[in-house]
C-alpha cells in the first residue's frame, strides 16, 4: 500500500530521485567534524519552530513584551521549554556556525570549486549574528534594554557614517517602542527570509559539487 | 522471514536514523501542541462575590441598574471592568440580579418604566421584567447572576 503510494507519486513528482541525490548522494570517506553544518542546519530548524511558536503569545511593545515572555516563560504550558530551547538554540547557532566555518578553514574546503559556497556561508554567519543581536533586544528586560543601548552605540562610533547608522538602527536619537519594533521585524521577517534563501543556495551546492574530502599531507 | 535475514548495517543505520528523528521531532511536537492549546483549555475564570450596593438602594418593583468594578486578568494583562446588573425585588428580601447584556448579539438593555419592559435597541429584542423574552430575536431570558444578601449588602457571583 505504501509502496504503491510512493510509486503513484514518484511517476508524477519524480521525488525519488530528489531524495537520492539529497540523502543517498556518495561522500567521500570522513569523519565527525564533517556532521558540524547538518548539526547547525537542524538547530537553525529548531529555531524556526521555536521561534514561531513564541510569536503566538510575544507581543513587541514596550508595555507588553516583558509582561508576555513572562507570561510565556510561567503561566503557558511547556512555555518554558519553547522559551529555553529557543534561548539556548541561539547561542548554540553561533557556536556551530563558527565551528564549522574553522573546519571548513582548518580543512582548506573554500576553495575551487567551493568558493560561492563558502560566500554564501560567510553571509550565513553575517545572518546568524543579526539575528542573536535582534533577538537580544525582545525580552525587553534591563539586560536587553542596555546590551542594545550599548550595541548600537558602538555601530554609532563608526567616522562619517556612524551616526546616520546608529539612527537607523535606534528608528530615531533613543532606544524607545520604534526600536523594539522594528529589531522584531527584522528578526521574524527579514532575517529568516534571508536565512532561508542563502540555506536553498549553500545546500544546493553542497549537493551539486559535493563534499570536499579529509586533506592528506603527502598530496 | 525476517529472523533469518540478519539486519545489515546500512538499514540498521536507516532505522536509527528515523527512530531518534522520530523521537525528537515528537519530543517537541507533544509541548508545542500543549503549548498552542495552553490558554484555550483553561478552565472558566474564577468568580467572585462582587459588592453591588446596599440593599436599602433597590426600588421596590422597579428593576434598578447598578454597576460595579472588576480587575479582570487576560493573559498578561490585568484591567478593570465595569460589570451591570439590573437587580429587581418585590419585597426587599428577594432579590434576582440580571445582567443588562442582550442574550442576542450583546448590546445593552435599557429599562423602559412606562411599558414596563427591557428594550435592547440593536435588533429590538424586549423582555419582561423577570428577563424573559416578550418579543425579536432573543434566544433566552437575560442571563442571571446568583445573589446574595450579606449584613444589608447585595453581592453578586461574577468575574
Amino acid at each position: 500500500m505504501g509502496a504503491q503510494l510512493g510509486n503513484w507519486l514518484d511517476e508524477r513528482l519524480g521525488w525519488r530521485r530528489v531524495w537520492e541525490a539529497i540523502f543517498l548522494r556518495k561522500i567521500p570517506k570522513v569523519n565527525w567534524l564533517y556532521t558540524l553544518g547538518s548539526a547547525t542546519l537542524f538547530v537553525a530548524l529548531l529555531q524556526i519552530v521555536t521561534g514561531i511558536l513564541l510569536t503566538i503569545y510575544y507581543v513587541p511593545t514596550p508595555d507588553h513584551a516583558y509582561d508576555s515572555v513572562q507570561y510565556i516563560t510561567t503561566q503557558v504550558p511547556a512555555g518554558w521549554l519553547i522559551r529555553g530551547l529557543h534561548h539556548w538554540g541561539a547561542s548554540a547557532m553561533v557556536a556551530l556556525t563558527g565551528l564549522h566555518m574553522v573546519r571548513v578553514i582548518l580543512y582548506g574546503a573554500y576553495k575551487y570549486p567551493r568558493e560561492v559556497t563558502w560566500f554564501t556561508g560567510v553571509f550565513l554567519l553575517l545572518v546568524v549574528t543579526a539575528f542573536g543581536f535582534t533577538g537580544y533586544l525582545l525580552p525587553w528586560d534591563q539586560k536587553a534594554y542596555w546590551a542594545t543601548t550599548v550595541g548600537t552605540r558602538i555601530a554609532g562610533v563608526a567616522p562619517v557614517v556612524g551616526e546616520g547608522i546608529l539612527r537607523i538602527m535606534r528608528g530615531g536619537e533613543e532606544l524607545t517602542a520604534i526600536t523594539l519594533a522594528r529589531f522584531f521585524g527584522v528578526h521574524v521577517w527579514v532575517l529568516p527570509a534571508a536565512l532561508l534563501l542563502l540555506i536553498i543556495v549553500h545546500m544546493y551546492l553542497v549537493i551539486r559539487i559535493g563534499i570536499s574530502a579529509v586533506p592528506k599531507s603527502e598530496e | 522471514m525476517i529472523e533469518d535475514k540478519p539486519v545489515n548495517r546500512r538499514d540498521f543505520l536507516g532505522i536509527a536514523t528515523w527512530a531518534i528523528g522520530g523521537l525528537i521531532s515528537l519530543g517537541l511536537a507533544i509541548p508545542a501542541v500543549a503549548y498552542v492549546l495552553g490558554p484555550a483549555l483553561q478552565g472558566n475564570k474564577s468568580q467572585n462575590w462582587i459588592r453591588l450596593s446596599s440593599t436599602s438602594k433597590v426600588e421596590i418593583g422597579t428593576p434598578t441598574l447598578f454597576k460595579a468594578k472588576v480587575e479582570r486578568k487576560t493573559g498578561w494583562i490585568t484591567s478593570e471592568e465595569e460589570i451591570a446588573a439590573f437587580v429587581l425585588t418585590e419585597n426587599g428580601r428577594d432579590f434576582i440580579a440580571m445582567s443588562n447584556i442582550c442574550t442576542h448579539l450583546g448590546c445593552r438593555v435599557r429599562w423602559l418604566n412606562d411599558r414596563q419592559q427591557f428594550l435592547s435597541p440593536c435588533h429590538n429584542g424586549v423582555f419582561d421584567k423577570q428577563g424573559a423574552v416578550v418579543s425579536g430575536p432573543p434566544p433566552r431570558p437575560l442571563d442571571r447572576y446568583e445573589v446574595k444578601v450579606e449584613d444589608d449588602q447585595l453581592y453578586i457571583l461574577g468575574g
